[in-house]
């Protein structure tokens, strides 16, 4: 009997998991997920409610049937009635019991799809920080949102990086944390695992892309839409023209600090073919300029204290700091050439500049940021400084590149 | 033993406790040096209720920042941060307010309120005069653990005073030992809740030895009245678990001052083990939170009912059936940061706990059957608490289940569920408890009127506030946002709305019982009809609670066989050849 029941919902789930999407389906869940592990999770997820809902309608009304039917009369008192009966207990023990274990093996079944990743699965390694991601892909390409950046609004506060991911390739996280602990969490995949410091942790899913034809279809609504459409910060709108991709949420679920609510990014699922065609792109970015490519770290790494518009953060603002001398708090006073830079992200709190607080920055090691990086870095920062050597005449003209010239805009 | 100290002297025990023993200072000094249990468990109840009342702003602060998203315009004016600061140039500063915000809302609401509220306080006051005791086992610790209790907040709040905490109520590492130059914030949060530790422990000692030593002759355990059970196997947690709670935070401050590494992988500690330490106590101390709620509730819906509780004992084993699960069922909470099986392992544990739990709710609403159901404030409270409290267990299971919890896990669903559970559990029974107990404790009645309508507000408002709140989880909002994406802002207006509803529920309750205290019609000895011990001292007790010493003549809810056809209560005593019946039934 027990094995007609489990096979009977069984047949019930997966009827559910193909059929159209129900109004509790889309009011608890929104859109059927692309993930096809996520789809079991999405299926006991509805299971669950509707024996939640069975069991509380069948309570509830019991409640309040008695709560009318024996409300207190005067003068008539309580028939005498029984104060218990052990068939009656032991029979509302055992039935929510066996319940139980039946719910608890539709979880541990989904649960073991969720956390075996196939095989063949492409692995990425995902590091997260304060707060935001990397993405390291295969060949050594990192992504971040200075390399590849969209916005969570139009008028959102930061830059979320976006992630390419092909469609119906398995994938497979090997995600670290820098320094305490995040949580990456794919609400559209029915997806989530913590990064830990001090260990590797793993996470694995897989996303079709819907059938429907080369028309751009979006996950995201409200005005992330408008925004990722135009998307003036990535550098690969020209090869989607056309391509259809579908971009999902990610939400950093362990609290990590002040910029935790702010620490999201985007999956954005395109096919097999786009992928590669993005991803060598990345691999190459030859037409960048060391100052293009400054500004792309410095999207990723220091937007979130450094300003490149002269309002002052946690941090120094960059705009004319390159080339004009600072006191410090030891009593020395240097003026800030490459050397100088260097230092300061390497070290910063060798020399303390006398108007910040002591400790306000981290220190960046080679593990961080490579001396090409810094070198990347300190050009940017000539581009922002009136001070700057000149090296062509229209480089220092135009002072804002094309990746730095958007950043004012969207500057706190 | 401190009880006997009160010698058996009738000069001075036929005044109520509440008489003043002379002018305005000599009364302070009375009470501030008191080792009656009862001005003790008067003086937690106040003391709890003003903490309830500050985690309370905190919330509704939470609430009104996240009416809308946090949004940059292009020309650099961030809106939609209620508490930056004027001069900002950044989300960090307010975000860093609301950290603080939502980290003392659950400071305060778990270590100070829930955690204390109905033990300290209605059981401090109730667990004596239902057992028949003239006061706890040991009265002067009693009074130590009330001292200990006001310097322990004292700490957590002065870490607002030093400009506030942002760790979260979970202190989780490494982000707690590294957060904040100015380290003593989260070093007096942490002693803070290190030393209410102690008054959790002391209070669960006394009493344990209090229900072991001082039952009235002829009180058997399976005469106890079930909110005693109750409290007596939240006390056994309480003194297993707390110890746990105090070497994890003296660790986390030693790992803060002395730079020794425990947790923070920096120094060569483990994070997941900061957060074994934690669950390992904070998982059992949930139902040091929801089991004296269910005591509550057991003896409200009986009383209001005129009807013997069904399945006594059924309901007392569960009680200790849940403290003894309540140990090992910890790691549910790291279903995302553990290994697999251990997740395997921890889900079927969770779902053991669930099963008494269904038994008692199943055994609350039978004993509704037949009864004669008078809808007063308490047992409004009561159906209120089995509605609520149904929704909060039922929620769990998804968060149990392995599958669904990798999305669920650390999201709104969790936040309303926990709030379903927490606050439509315990703080709904505190309120029935209060509005039970009200006329015994001040001798004063409340107006019913008023009271329902407080019942009914909150009701509405808590429902508005919270369900909103799953929708949100599945959605994908996670907890702990300071901002959020634009399509989940609808609900959380309308929590936010549910909140301010809630609140005026609260300030409602607040005038009746200010009310009540001021000019409220005198309260009878025995206004529902009890047949507990505490409904035969006056309306309020006197200072040495009973004037003979009581005996224990028939069981806590034995209505069918003690009360004559047509007994009304407000005719107390019960008629002595029907107490001569029921013992000899009993």
């Amino acid at each position: 009997m027990l094995t007609t029941f489990l096979s009977l919902t069984t047949a019930t789930l997966a009827s559910t998991a193909d059929g159209e999407p129900g109004f509790w389906f889309k009011t608890w869940l929104g859109e059927p997920t692309r993930s096809p592990v996520a789809g079991h999770s999405d299926s006991a997820f509805m299971y669950i409610w509707w024996f939640c809902v069975v069991w509380f309608i069948f309570l509830m009304g019991l409640m309040f049937y008695f709560v009318i039917a024996f409300r207190r009369k005067p003068g008539k008192i309580a028939p005498r009635s029984r104060d218990h009966n052990s068939k009656l207990e032991i029979f509302w023990t055992i039935v929510p019991t066996l319940m139980l274990v039946h719910i608890f093996w539709i979880g541990f079944e989904g649960y073991m799809e969720k956390v075996t990743p196939p095989g063949n699965a492409m692995e990425l390694k995902l590091t997260g920080y304060k707060w935001s991601w990397d993405m390291e892909y295969p060949g050594g390409v990192v992504v971040n949102r200075g390399t590849s950046a969209g916005k969570v609004a139009t008028d959102a506060a930061e830059t979320v990086p976006i992630f390419y991911i092909p469609a119906d390739t398995p994938i497979r996280l090997r995600m670290n944390s820098t320094d305490v602990m995040h949580a990456f969490w794919i609400p559209n995949f029915r997806i989530k695992s913590d990064l830990i410091p001090n260990r590797y942790t793993g996470l694995w899913f897989q996303a079709s892309l819907p059938a429907s034809g080369p028309t751009i279809k979006y996950h995201l609504k409200s005005k992330a839409e408008e925004n990722l459409k135009a998307d003036p910060n990535s550098t690969f709108s020209e090869a989607l023209a056309g391509e259809p991709y579908e971009d999902h949420w990610i939400f950093c679920a362990e609290y990590c600090g002040t910029g935790h609510s702010e620490m999201a990014g985007i999956i954005r699922v395109v096919s097999a073919g786009t992928y590669k065609k993005w991803l060598a792109d990345q691999a190459n970015p030859s037409t960048l300029s060391p100052a293009e490519r400054g500004a792309r770290i410095y999207k990723a790494r220091c937007i979130s204290c450094h300003s490149v518009d002269g309002s002052s953060g946690t941090g120094p603002t960059w705009k004319n700091m390159y080339g004009y001398p600072f006191a410090h708090t030891d009593g020395t006073s240097h003026v800030n050439d490459d050397q100088h830079i260097a230092e300061a992200i390497r070290y910063p709190n060798k020399h303390i500049r006398a108007d910040y607080p002591a400790g306000g920055m981290s220190a960046f090691p080679e593990s961080l940021l490579s001396n090409k990086q810094v070198e990347y870095v300190i050009e940017y920062m000539k581009t922002l400084s009136d001070k700057a050597p000149a090296t062509t005449p229209e480089e220092t003209q135009k002072p804002a590149e094309p990746a730095g010239a958007a950043t004012p805009a969207e500057k706190k | 033993m401190g009880s006997a100290a009160h010698n058996h002297d009738h000069g001075h025990g036929h005044g109520s406790y509440l008489t003043p023993k002379g002018g305005f200072m000599t009364t302070v000094f009375d009470w501030a040096t008191t080792v009656d249990h009862k001005k003790i468990g008067v003086m937690y109840l106040f003391a709890i209720l003003f903490m309830f009342f500050l985690g309370g702003l905190a919330a509704i602060a939470v609430r009104v920042e996240l009416l809308e998203p946090v949004r940059v315009a292009a020309d650099g004016v961030i809106t939609g941060q209620l508490f930056a600061p004027a001069d900002q140039k950044a989300v960090g500063p307010g975000n860093e307010i609301y950290n603080r915000l939502f980290t003392l809302h659950g400071a305060i609401m778990v270590f100070m309120v829930i955690v204390p509220s109905i033990p300290a306080s209605l059981g401090n006051f109730f667990l004596p005069l239902m057992l028949g005791a003239k006061d706890v086992a040991f009265p002067r610790l009693n009074l130590l653990s009330w001292y200990i209790y006001v310097i322990g907040s004292i700490f957590a709040v002065s870490s607002i005073i030093l400009g506030g905490v942002d760790t979260g109520w979970t202190f989780y590492t490494p982000y707690s030992t590294t957060t904040g130059n100015e380290f003593g914030r989260v070093i007096f949060m942490v002693m803070g809740a290190f030393i209410l530790g102690f008054s959790s422990i002391l209070t669960g000692l006394n009493f344990i030895v209090t229900v072991h030593k001082l039952r009235a002759p002829g009180m058997g355990w399976f005469d106890m009245p079930l909110f005693v059970w109750a409290v007596y196997s939240s006390a056994i947690i309480q003194v297993l678990a707390t110890p746990v709670i105090g070497i994890t935070l003296l660790l986390l401050t030693f790992e803060r001052v002395f730079n020794v590494g425990i947790f923070d992988p920096k120094l060569g500690g483990d994070p997941v083990l900061f957060q074994h330490f934690f669950w390992f106590y904070s998982h059992p101390v949930v139902y040091v939170m929801i089991l004296p709620g269910m005591g509550i509730i057991s003896d409200v819906l009986s009383v209001h009912s005129q009807k013997k509780i069904f399945g006594y004992r059924a309901i007392a084993y569960s009680s200790l059936g849940i403290a003894a699960v309540s140990f090992i069922v910890w790691g549910h909470h790291m279903f995302t940061s553990m290994s697999e099986v251990a997740g395997v392992v921890f889900s079927g544990l969770t779902f053991l706990v669930a099963i008494p739990t269904a038994v008692k709710v199943f055994n609350w609403i039978s004993t509704l059957y037949k009864g004669s159901i008078a809808l007063t404030t308490p047992m409004l409270y009561g159906l209120i608490f089995l509605f609520l409290f149904s929704i909060g267990g039922l929620t769990g299971l998804p968060l149990g289940t392995l599958s669904t919890d990798l999305h669920l896990h650390d999201s709104y669903f969790v936040v309303a569920h926990f709030h379903y559970v927490m606050m439509g559990g315990t703080i709904m029974a505190l309120l029935a408890g209060m509005h039970h107990w009200w006329p015994k404790m001040f001798g004063r009645m409340y107006n019913e009127f008023w009271a329902k309508v407080g019942a009914i507000t909150v009701f509405v408002g808590f429902n508005l506030t919270f369900f909103t709140q799953f929708f949100l989880g599945t959605q994908g909002m996670p907890r702990r946002y300071a901002s959020y994406i634009d399509e989940f802002q609808i609900y959380h207006q309308i929590s936010t709305l549910g909140s301010l509803i809630l609140f005026l529920g609260f300030v409602i309750h607040f005038f009746v019982f200010v009310a009540s205290l001021a000019s409220g019609r005198k309260a009878e000895q025995n206004p529902w009809g009890g047949l507990t011990m505490e409904w035969e001292a006056a309306s309020p007790p006197t200072e040495h609670n009973f004037d003979h010493e009581p005996l224990c003549k028939h069981g806590p809810y034995d209505y069918d066989t003690t009360v004559p056809p047509g007994w009304d209560p407000k005719d107390y005593p019960i008629p002595a050849e029907n107490l001569k019946a029921a013992k000899e039934a009993h």
